[in-house]
């Protein structure tokens, strides 16, 4: 299999699923250097189950798929983290730095330096010190993501960030994401359910519903057709001052 | 004063060694509370009531085995005279974490169900070991099964001090590891840590702390303390050491307490301390609501 010089990862004919079950079949796709991906469709679509092929925490059941040594900083949906241990910021984020330390050694000046520099990114080092399980969900979701900018990755992933929030923190928190893109040149990927919001903040749409699987610019992807047949229901998109909006076509 | 001299003059090991088991339940129980996986540590007390159960059917005769190969006097070597109820009770613990920690792998019973199953069936395989064993009354397994702080020995206590430096050298050593992995496992292993790997070895180190403190304790003390001291260390502490510290402060307190009061009221220890450890947490908990 050719592997360009600026693909970070790429699949190739392959078959996710659990078990002997696939969920998608014949993906193929490559992740580039500096490329910003959201990853949207319905539930049960086997986003989550693409993440984890994605991360390495789920063989794929066929094909091949390669990867450049890649290093990823992950960021969980925030309902998965709720710990009743009053651990703090800087604790939280510097696990972020656990996987790259020796298996016996404890953290150095250059880690903490790190983790400093992370919360400083994110903007939330006046909180370095409180406790996680106090915080609001937009500040335990850039604690999460500076925990994940942390390993220095390669790629940055995120699954359903701005979940349960409330507006302002909501559009702060893409615009952060946007940021992180444009800034450091990350690789991004998003995983959301709000087709609107990875819309306008992405630079290509990975479109999956019940073994199939579309991936292209938003503006190939983004039409009425594919999304009625993702989505079982009737939608118009437009483009209104550069920004793409998404409704429902209501019936008469 | 005198009940204390007495107490120190008749039970020093239990002094000790009820410090310790309470050290152990209240250190893994921070872990055992904040995973969320109390019915883990029920579960695993009977368990290993069971696996002591066993060991009264004599089916696999160990402690002969080891008496030949050693060439042990085993009626004069305590450890050895001692060593198969605690062995099945460790070997039926560790088993249970193994399937336990297995259960990530299927998705049609929840973890709680499996936990819920393990607890009844070791319930039952308890009585039906003792009902079939050839040794002794029903009566008197029940009495043994149920473990006493009074009848901790040198060999319990010596047991004890080394699952203790266990337990803490192993939480201690991969403190990094069994930290990211106990709080989200999810992104432990997406960052490359074998999350899998890591969070066997913290459930071996809990059902080894587990079997062997029930072994000598009893179910109701080493479950009490699994829950109680950790819970009044997450309510008071803001701060993980102090969470630590709290939970392991009224674990290595209570129980000679709780003895002392045993020795002067006639109760019976292991549930003297569980109740004096409930009444510290109802004063707690009723000191968090005023105060917040």
């Amino acid at each position: 299999m050719k592997f360009l010089d600026n693909e970070l990862i790429k699949f190739s004919g392959v078959s996710i699923g659990y078990g002997k079950k696939s969920i998608l079949e014949n993906i193929n796709f490559s992740i580039l250097e500096n490329d910003f991906i959201g990853i949207v469709g319905p539930n049960g679509s086997g986003k989550t189950t693409l993440l984890k092929t994605l991360l390495g925490n789920l063989r794929p059941l066929s094909g091949e798929t390669t990867r450049d040594k890649v290093q990823f900083g992950y960021v969980p949906q925030r309902d998965v983290v709720q710990p009743l241990l009053p651990y703090s910021v800087y604790d939280v984020v510097m696990m972020g730095r656990y996987s790259l330390m020796g298996k016996l050694s404890k953290p150095h000046k250059e880690d903490e330096e790190i983790v400093n520099a992370c919360l400083a990114h994110v903007g939330i080092e006046d909180l370095k010190n409180h406790r996680y399980n106090s915080l609001s969900g937009g500040q335990r979701q850039r604690t999460l993501i500076a925990r994940a900018l942390a390993v220095q990755p390669k790629i940055l992933i995120l699954d359903e960030p701005t979940n349960g929030m409330d507006t302002p923190s909501h559009y702060s928190l893409l615009e952060l994401i946007s940021q992180l893109h444009d800034e450091s040149n990350l690789t991004v990927l998003i995983v959301s359910h709000l087709l609107t919001d990875v819309a306008n903040i992405v630079k290509r749409l990975m479109l999956l519903e019940k073994n199939h699987f579309q991936i292209g610019n938003i503006d190939e992807i983004l039409s009425e057709d594919n999304l009625k047949k993702t989505y079982s229901s009737d939608f118009s998109v437009s483009k209104i001052n550069g920004e793409y909006l998404i409704s429902s076509k209501k019936k008469v | 004063m005198e009940i204390i001299h007495q107490l120190i003059e008749l039970f020093p090991y239990a002094i000790l060694g009820s410090i310790l088991a309470g050290i152990i339940c209240a250190f893994l129980g921070i872990f055992v509370v904040s995973q969320r996986v109390v019915f883990l540590g029920a579960s695993l007390t009977q368990v290993s009531v069971a696996g002591v159960a066993f060991s009264f059917l004599h089916l696999i005769n160990l402690e002969s085995f080891l008496t030949d190969v050693f060439k042990i006097d085993i009626e004069h070597n305590a450890f050895f005279h001692n060593f198969e109820p605690a062995f099945f009770s460790l070997t039926f613990a560790v088993i249970c974490v193994l399937i336990f920690s297995q259960t990530y792998r299927q998705k049609y019973i929840t973890q709680d169900g499996i936990l819920g199953i393990i607890f009844v069936i070791s319930i039952a395989l308890r009585i039906i070991f003792i009902q079939k064993s050839p040794v002794a009354e029903v009566s008197e397994i029940e009495s043994i099964l149920k473990g006493d702080i009074l009848f901790i020995g040198q060999t319990q206590f010596f047991t004890l001090l080394g699952v203790t430096i266990l337990t803490v050298s192993v939480f201690v050593i991969f403190q990094k590891q069994l930290k990211f992995v106990t709080f989200d496992p999810e992104t432990a292993m997406a960052h490359g840590m074998n999350s899998r790997f890591w969070l066997l070895i913290f459930y071996i180190i809990v059902g080894t702390g587990i079997s062997l403190t029930t072994r000598f304790v009893g179910d109701v003390f080493a479950f009490a303390f699994l829950i109680i001291p950790s819970s009044i260390g997450i309510l008071i502490g803001r701060k993980i050491s102090q969470v630590f510290i709290i939970a392991v402060l009224v674990g290595a307190i209570i129980p000679p307490i709780s003895l002392y009061f045993a020795f002067v009221f006639d109760f019976s220890s292991g549930p003297t301390a569980v109740v004096l450890a409930f009444i510290l947490f109802i004063i707690t908990y009723i000191g968090k609501k005023i105060l917040a």
